[in-house]
């Protein structure tokens, strides 16, 4: 009964008084505010409690507050991702592979990128090379690209009969490794010993 | 009608069909599709290789079979299969290329016409997939490296012989020269 009453007193000082309060809870009273005598305020109408409530919502911080708790699966998902659809822990890539050619890496059924350059590169310089040539003719025939010095060597008409046989001005890349025209028999074609040669 | 009858009324495709069609998004709906088609299929014809976005050349390569499937199957006398190739192949010229280049290369094979590649992309970039789509046969240098290094093949398997061939000679002479030796 006697902590209700001490209560109720509390209650009513706060009411009334706000510096005593402060000063029972802190033992000391807030700063004075500053406050100037000025004419043009003192004659200005005092606000309403309402609109000074309103204002306070209008620009303050109580805009955007949570109104309600965020589930655990929904916050997991946020931080995380969503395993098949948009992960966002970085995983190691299993879908590397070394190329058997250059050594560069490249991606599970996906063209090497170095290897595929250098095709695309002599690719589009055929292509231009091709066009070219053939113009507006109408293309009767299969063509075929040489490079320089490779028209000379004698079995080249004979192999490519009846083809278009357009010439490029530059030699053979290296890389290059449709070896139609290399002569696999050197000399008489009789002897019979197949001795490999530069065997370690 | 029987069966075989039914069979011979269409080309079958070496390739697999998707069982719907690909919109093609175009501002000009699906008359903007076929243009767009079109332009891909006479393209293909013309530079025999080429590096498209995915979607575009898988829907072309189907056109594109089904064009030299019927070429070869009716020949240029056909009449409908004359003004599907003229429909389809916007530069004149080309349509001599079908009918005189491309069906007599095509005429034995057992595969498909074309083949489609997945082209590479660069790790970070998030692009639409790219691929390669090229007529066989072609000029240009082969996409695909030479497998030559498969144990089975042919080459590898006599030059295996020959290398066991090498060594034994060789070391019956080093057994010979040695036994020379101590008899010294
Ligand atoms: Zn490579």
């Amino acid at each position: 009964m006697k902590g209700l009453v001490a209560l109720r007193s509390i209650k009513n000082r706060l009411c009334t008084d706000f510096d005593a309060f402060c000063r029972m809870i802190l033992g000391q009273t807030p700063p004075p505010a500053l406050s100037f005598a000025s004419p043009i305020e003192t004659l200005k109408p005092s606000i309403p409690a309402l609109t000074n409530i309103e204002r306070l919502f209008g620009d303050s911080i109580f805009w955007a507050v949570p109104k309600h708790r965020r589930s655990i699966e929904k916050r997991l998902k946020r931080k995380f991702g969503c395993i098949d659809d948009f992960y966002k822990m970085l995983l190691p890539r299993t879908d590397l592979f070394t190329c058997n050619q250059c050594g560069h890496s490249y991606q599970r059924r996906h063209l090497c990128p170095n290897c595929y350059k250098r095709v695309k590169d002599e690719t589009t310089e055929f292509q231009e090379v091709i066009e070219k040539e053939l113009g507006l003719e109408p293309i009767e025939q299969e063509v075929v690209v040489l490079y320089k010095g490779e028209r000379t060597k004698q079995p080249v008409e004979e192999f490519f009969k009846g083809k278009r046989i357009i010439e490029l001005k530059r030699e053979k890349p290296s890389w290059f490794c449709r070896n139609l025209l290399q002569r696999t028999t050197i000399g008489n074609s009789d002897a019979k010993d197949v001795q490999p040669s530069e065997l370690a | 009608m029987n069966q075989a009858e039914v069979s011979q009324l269409m080309s079958k495709l070496r390739i697999r069909v998707n069982p719907r069609h690909k919109n093609l998004k175009q501002p000009d709906g699906p008359q903007g599709r076929l243009n767009k088609l079109r332009r891909t299929v006479n393209a293909l014809f013309k530079y025999e290789r080429l590096e498209l976005n995915y979607t575009l050349a898988d829907e072309t390569r189907g056109y594109a079979e089904r064009l030299i499937s019927e070429a070869i199957r009716h020949g240029d006398t056909h009449k409908p299969t004359m003004e599907m190739a003229d429909y389809w192949i916007e530069e004149k010229q080309l349509i001599h290329k079908l009918f005189k280049v491309l069906v007599p290369r095509f005429n034995d094979y057992k595969t498909s016409y074309t083949m489609l590649y997945r082209a590479p992309k660069a790790y970070p970039d998030i692009v639409f997939p790219r691929s390669v789509l090229e007529l066989r046969g072609n000029p240009f240098p082969a996409i695909l490296p030479q497998r030559s290094d498969q144990r089975n093949f042919i080459h590898n398997v006599l030059l295996d012989e020959a290398k066991k061939a090498y060594r034994a000679e060789k070391y019956e002479e080093i057994t010979k020269s040695l036994e020379e030796q101590r008899e010294e």
